[in-house]
């Protein structure tokens, strides 16, 4: 039985009350008038005294205190009914308080606070900017451009509740609006062509097999440190013809250039020198490939060229360093298109691949004699007759004593290499029939024997086989710039699972103006100037081993174009009027684009204006399509597109239109502007009595990702984990790629809660966990997964583990890198999985001794007792220390934790297991409330006023937790008041 | 349309400063106004000479001989520096911690950044340059946001970008490296290009405008709605507004009479170093004067003996190149390289006594400029103890005469301690941790 419920018995929960009754009564509210006299008099003469803009005790000023109990001030009248209630206050050395005095005074506050509390809300409207994220994801859709503009833009400001789509916050700014204008003329110049213009398309292929190059280029070149040219005879660059079905141009890259530096890596030779080929304009070559653990990085076969899992090279120095993961393939070339799609295509499969054996396998012992042994004799192929198929393993006798020798070895088509010494060395699954053997060692013949021996399915080694030959290489491509030190590469959407061993084509395509571009002057003299790149990679997920990735070739093609204009070009061009009537075409183009903009119809002045402008634009430069450019940019910069409005007109609850009702529904949901779905219910008025369905087809929708990313990371404050400087030593798993997926994990999670409809309490504890093959192998369960990269819900190992509470994307975020910090804990706990955040600290917070050697748990007690610091401690380290169970890494401490604590109602807990377990049973109201809070705050876009937020948690402090669950709260929030009015 | 003439009465009363100046000019005035604050950054690769001690010849390292309580004596490769000793400062100790772990050929592209380049966002190069910093708060004031210069034009190529100016954006920008290329950019008024600027801003004015009118219209249709949010957009949109009428004022306002008959528009890096260093740097004085920009980075040599700046030895008679001297460890070539430190601070003494010379409203350019000096290697490839000198300034707060060590402090915050030093309200730059604590700097 855990501690809690021996010291602190289950609070008596009302089991019927529903929580959209309660938000429905959040805002009905009777209004009381009352006097209050006596609390005027004990102010003026027992409190002010101590409490000024003088003296101001404890940083306390009660001459001002507003005696309306407006809302700003009920949290301070709320603390004075506390100190006073207690007779804390006024204390034992000032003149005592009558006992009358204080329960007429304790009566005229209560009841003041009750009026407050239960007082009608007001009703102002809203007008909100979008948030950067949303900004982008509205040019986006309406535009029909893949490009990011709003890289310039600053990161938006955090509200107190973490969000950044709170009105108060997202303020407006000169620079702000500049970047505005710029934005929206890059946005129409991305979406729109001139039509009589012919588009020059950019395309090349790069074939990849050992020896397939019958005339290599015959120059050697050094491309900088640690750039390793694949051997010329192994790839063939080529510039096929396309075909279209409209007129364009075909570019040719350059091949004549004219050099006086770099042409020999960094060094500073120089001299002129020309030369001339394809092969100047494009190279194929690696990066990062030497030392790689186990087998070769990469090796070239008639087929293509293989790759293993490119290691980001932390994972193996422990820090960052300059050259880039391992095993990294790249295209370097001197030029890409300069703006517009492109497409790059790679014809990739999964390599029937062996598994070297080595010592991070389990392996079988004593099998007995092999079933076929084969002395070795120089670089000889034989044949060798598999008679039944299956699992072999394949063992190799050295005859050179000192450690393990390289061996190329071929079985049939195959070609496995690694180090070789005596002793098991592949395991790999044979046909029966005849099975050509070569095997080339170096030094030669030092490999002097290879036996074969069958294994069973279910042995060890068996089932690592098993396990190894299902497991799929994720393909990803990369696109940036060749330079010495860290890698420019961003990689171009999500990686691709390769899940078959037939050639597949795998597309990866975007705006080429999302990645880097080289900014050096055309014609520069440098051989290295300028030259980009175009990495693919098998995608490194942990330490398991995977079966090669095979590529046999890479073609690009930009601008990439299925019809000429553009699809995002015609959306907006394209018009049932005549072009030679400009009014006509011109009224239909601009105004179809401004309802889109504006989500919902344009009045009558609004179309009068822009039409206004659209004519004296046209008048100023007499083009058509450049006036239209114009009023495109107009309504692109202009309040109806950049900021979500509801407009209000009395202080009174109106009901949102269907209109703002449909854009608050998915900017909360999708983070991005209604649908034609959505547009068409709030044309026909039918929104509101459809609202529950339209709430779960937002849900189940794939766009709902960016709702649980954008709330998910910004309440739990999952940008810290980004931020904090990990101490690479302490915790060199913790790389940036192991981080970034961990992020994921509570975002994953939330998502896969609501719309599996979980119950609440499973964001404390869950037996589910929604994991990737990287966070799996991070918390030391790899292998319970082989997803990749792709999130799945599976059984929690360990029970402990479940919910958003001890991720170790939170817990590792709020640590200082080095050691876990219960301080930062408790004060993230309290604010947002409680909502009772720590009071503020007070002014002049006296310095601290320097006790660091002390104990944590000491200092922190320590800390507690000093004045000034007190108040806001005992609301925070509590919530903390249980914590004290998960390292700065995120992951639980081996040693036996210091994870006990007191809460401050008094209740001891041994330790975060039975924290965990007070969570969700007697805090469960506390935990909902924080939660429907901050959802709240959320999907409105503010702050919850202190009326709000007292009612939310009474109306929560008698709910059944049990009753409660995700999908159901978003719909009860999108039901309550606070949502549907304005 | 009477509406729009009474607006634009408003605002320019409201747009203050960024009309102020102009305007003043434009009536010739001589009212007595602030004086401009400026910053100035210049770069030497390959760091400076610091002998090694059995070599004996101690007084040839770059650094000062620290006597005591800041007290320094000149070495002799700074000796020409040292009639300005009361208005300049050596610091000693500083690096960039992100300089540490990124190869070091690439210091260069860090000096004036601080960002880790080793490790850096994903898609991007490089951050936002101090220079660049400064001008995104003065550029309203002048006529050109910033002046970038260096001894080879463009930017090079990654890794040893021929420029130490980056954008917002960590974008390489590009560098003018011709002093008749500069001159014409800075002060030769070009018809047609005006004519075209001054189109392109009277559309700009154009659409600012409707929308304005527009949102003040949509405004009113709030109702009662809480609208504060919509006032900053309004007002945001105003100061936009005045900006833009602000720049167009600019294109009439003739520029600053000035002599240049010391300059010579033939002087290139393939021609005498010490000519085409002098004519650069009586640009960059001419151009401050004439109030035509307030910040400039200047790359006077680059790594790894890229670029012609390599020769430059050569041609002062030293037996071998730049970055050739730089790796150099006996006493001949530890001797040669410190000449070529005092070659390069006769040009700065030729600056600033130039920068002297040159009256503001309010004291000399020099007083009311800071200008940073140094390298990305304290001595090659090293990225620890940054040579660094700061000089001029003393008007903004500055008090000279020190040389300053922290052993292992940060650049970044020696930045921070200029960019408030200028007015400008940061809280940090890079990693930086807070200003530098040195009493050198009384206003930051």
């Amino acid at each position: 039985m855990p501690a809690s419920a021996r010291t602190c018995p289950l609070r008596p929960i009302a089991f019927f009350v529903r929580a959209t009754t309660l938000l429905a009564a959040m805002t009905m509210a009777p209004s009381l008038s009352h006097g209050n006299e006596t609390l005027q008099r004990v102010l003026r003469e027992h409190c002010a005294g101590c409490h000024n803009e003088d003296v101001r005790e404890a940083g306390v000023r009660l001459d001002t205190i507003d005696p309306a109990f407006g809302d700003g001030s009920l949290k301070l009248w709320e603390a004075i009914q506390k100190q006073v209630a207690s007779k804390s206050m006024p204390p034992e050395e000032e003149p005592p308080l009558a006992e009358a005095d204080r329960e007429a005074f304790l009566k005229e506050v209560a009841s003041s606070l009750h009026h407050a509390r239960t007082r009608e809300l007001e009703f102002h409207g809203s007008v909100r900017r979008l948030t950067v994220a949303q900004y982008r994801n509205a040019l986006r859709e309406l535009l029909g451009i893949d490009e990011d503009l709003t890289k310039i833009l600053p990161p938006d400001a955090v509200s107190k509740d973490g969000f950044t789509n709170n009105a108060q916050t997202l303020s407006m700014s000169p620079l702000l609006i500049e970047s505005y204008f710029q934005i929206a003329e890059q946005a129409v110049d991305a979406a729109l062509v001139r039509e009589d213009s012919i588009p020059s398309i950019h395309n090349f292929r790069m074939e990849l097999g050992q020896g397939i190059n019958r005339e290599p280029c015959p120059d050697t070149l050094i491309l900088g440190a640690n750039n390793l040219l694949l051997r010329s005879e192994d790839f063939v660059v080529t510039e096929p013809e396309l075909t279209k079905p409209f007129t364009f141009t075909p570019f040719f890259m350059q091949r004549k250039f004219r050099f006086i530096e770099g042409y020999q890596g960094n060094d500073t030779v120089r001299g002129w020198r020309d030369f001339d080929s394809i092969y100047h304009a494009v190279f194929a070559c690696m990066r990062g490939s030497e030392g790689y653990p186990k087998g070769l990085a990469y090796e070239t076969v008639p087929e293509g060229l293989l790759l293993r899992p490119a290691i980001p090279s932390s994972e193996i120095f422990g820090e960052s360093n300059t050259y880039g993961p391992h095993a990294n393939f790249k295209i370097s070339l001197r030029e890409l298109p300069d703006r517009g799609q492109f497409r790059i295509r790679v014809r990739a499969a999964k390599y029937e691949d062996g598994l070297l054996i080595g010592p991070n396998i389990v392996n079988d012992t004593d099998l007995g004699e092999p079933d076929y042994k084969l002395p070795l004799q120089g670089n000889d192929s034989h044949v060798v007759m598999i008679r039944e198929p299956g699992i072999y393993r394949i063992d190799t006798r050295s005859n050179v004593p000192d450690g393990a020798k390289d061996l190329r070895l071929r079985l049939g088509k195959r070609f496995f290499s690694g180090k070789a010494e005596t002793g098991p060395f592949l395991a790999v699954r044979l046909p029966a029939g005849p099975l050509e053997v070569q095997a080339v060692s170096t030094p030669v013949d030092a490999i002097e024997r290879l036996s074969w021996t069958k294994i069973d399915e279910g042995s060890p080694l068996g089932k690592e086989f098993l396990a190894f030959e299902s497991r799929c290489p994720e393909i990803g491509v990369h696109v940036g710039l060749r330079r010495d030190c860290g890698s420019t590469m961003n990689p171009v959407g999500t990686p691709k699972r390769v899940s078959s061993t037939d050639l597949q084509e795998f597309v990866f395509e975007d705006a080429i103006s999302n990645y880097p571009s080289p900014d050096v002057e055309p014609n520069n003299v440098n051989y290295l100037a300028g030259i980009r790149e175009i990495g693919i990679r098998s995608e490194y997920t942990d330490a398991r081993d995977m079966p090669r990735l095979l590529i046999e070739r890479v073609e690009f093609e930009g601008p990439y174009l299925e019809a000429w204009p553009p699809p995002s070009h015609r959306r907006i061009m394209d018009s049932a009027n005549d072009r030679s009537q400009p009014d006509a075409y011109a009224s239909d183009v601009l105004l179809r684009f401004a309802e889109r903009a504006y989500r919902r119809p344009i009045t009558t002045e609004e179309q009068a204006e822009l039409l206004e402008f659209w004519r004296q634009s046209l008048n100023e430069v007499g083009d058509l399509q450049e006036s239209i450019r114009r009023g495109l940019i107009f309504v692109l910069t202009s309040p109806q597109f950049l900021f979500l409005s509801e407009a209000s007109h009395t202080a009174q609850a109106e009901s949102l239109t269907s209109w703002e009702l449909a854009s608050k529904l998915s900017f909360f949901l999708w983070n991005s502007p209604p649908d034609e779905e959505l547009r068409s219910l709030a044309a026909q008025g039918r929104l509101l009595e459809d609202l529950d369905s339209q709430v779960d087809r937002l849900i189940d929708d794939p766009r709902f990702e960016r709702f649980a990313e954008t709330f998910v990371s910004e309440w739990l404050s999952l940008d810290k984990l980004q931020i904090v400087e990990t101490d690479a030593k302490r915790f060199p798993r913790l790389t940036r790629d192991v981080k970034a997926a961990l992020r994921w994990e509570p975002i994953r999670f939330f998502e896969y809660a609501i719309r599996n409809n979980l119950p609440l309490h499973s964001i404390i504890r869950s037996e589910v966990l929604v994991v990737n093959d990287v966070v799996a192998d991070y918390y030391g369960f790899g292998d319970s997964v082989e997803t990749g990269f792709a999130f799945v819900a599976i059984p929690s190992p360990d029970p402990r583990l479940g919910g958003l509470l001890s991720r170790a994307a939170v817990m590792a975020g709020l640590s200082d890198g080095r050691e876990s910090n219960p301080v930062k804990r408790g004060a993230w706990f309290a604010r947002r999985m409680i909502a009772k955040p720590p009071e503020d600290p007070p002014p002049n917070v006296p310095k601290l001794e320097d006790l660091t050697e002390l104990s944590l748990r000491e200092r922190l007690e320590r800390h507690r007792n000093v004045k000034g610091c007190v108040q806001c401690h005992t609301g925070i380290d509590p919530w903390g220390l249980p914590f004290e169970a998960f390292d700065a890494g995120g992951l639980r401490k081996n040693e036996p934790a210091d994870d006990a604590t007191q809460l401050p109602d008094g209740t001891t807990l041994a330790n975060f297991a039975d924290f965990q377990e007070h969570l969700s049973t007697t805090m469960m109201p506390d935990v909902a409330a924080s939660l429907m809070h901050h959802l709240t705050a959320y999907a409105i876009g503010r702050s919850l006023t202190y009326n709000e937020a007292y009612r939310l948690r009474e109306s929560l402090s008698t709910i059944d937790p049990s009753e409660f669950k995700l999908r159901d709260v978003v719909h009860r929030i999108v039901q309550s008041d606070l949502f549907l009015k304005k | 349309m009477v509406h729009r003439l009474d607006r634009r009465a408003v605002l320019q009363g409201i747009a203050g400063t960024a009309l102020a100046l102009p305007f003043l000019e434009a009536m010739g005035a001589d009212v007595p106004s602030a004086s401009p604050r400026r910053f100035c950054a210049l770069y030497t690769a390959n760091g400076m000479s610091l002998p090694k001690p059995e070599h004996g010849i101690d007084e040839w390292s770059w650094f000062p001989r620290l006597e005591k309580d800041g007290q320094f004596e000149f070495g002799k490769s700074t000796e020409p520096l040292a009639p300005f000793r009361d208005q300049l400062s050596f610091f000693g100790g500083l690096q960039h911690d992100n300089g540490l772990k990124a190869d070091p050929h690439v210091c260069s592209d860090m000096w004036l950044t601080g960002a880790p380049l080793h490790n850096p966002k994903p898609g991007s190069y490089n951050s936002v340059s101090l220079d660049q910093i400064v001008a995104q708060h003065t550029k309203q004031y002048c006529r050109q946001p910033s002046l970038v210069l260096s001894i080879d034009a463009g930017v090079g190529f990654l890794s040893r970008t021929g420029t130490i100016s980056y954008d917002s954006q960590g974008r390489p920008v590009p560098a003018e490296s011709h002093p008749r290329r500069v001159f014409d950019r800075l002060f030769r008024v070009d018809q047609s290009s005006q004519k075209e600027q001054r189109s392109q801003l009277q559309s700009r004015i154009k659409l600012v405008d409707a929308v304005v009118d527009n949102a003040n219209r949509f405004q009113r249709t709030l109702g009662a709605s809480d609208r504060d949010k919509m006032d900053q957009y309004l007002t945001s949109l105003n100061e936009i507004e005045s900006r833009l009428i602000a720049s167009e004022k600019w294109i009439d306002i003739p520029i600053k009479s000035q002599d240049y008959a010391s300059l010579d528009l033939d002087a290139s890096p393939e021609g005498e170093p010490s000519e085409y260093y002098r004519n650069m740097f009586d640009l960059i004085a001419l151009a401050f004067d004439a109030d035509i920009t307030r910040t400039v980075a200047f790359m006077l040599n680059r790594e790894d003996g890229m670029g012609i700046s390599d020769t430059f030895p050569l041609k002062l008679g030293l037996t071998q190149t730049h970055h050739n001297l730089s790796h150099a460890g006996d006493k001949q070539g530890q001797l040669e390289f410190a000449k070529y430190d005092l070659f390069l601070s006769q040009q700065l003494a030729g600056f600033f006594a130039k920068l002297q010379s040159l009256q503001d409203p309010q004291g000399s350019i020099l007083e009311n400029t800071i200008v940073l000096y140094g390298s990305g290697a304290s001595t090659t490839h090293w990225p620890r103890n940054l040579p660094t000198l700061v000089v001029g300034g003393g008007r903004l707060g500055l008090r000279h005469g020190h040389y300053w060590r922290e052993e292992d402090g940060k650049m970044a915050n020696l930045y921070l301690s200029i960019l408030q030093t200028l007015g400008i309200d940061s809280s940090s730059f890079a990693d930086s941790t807070g200003t530098l604590a040195t009493p050198i700097f009384t206003k930051a």
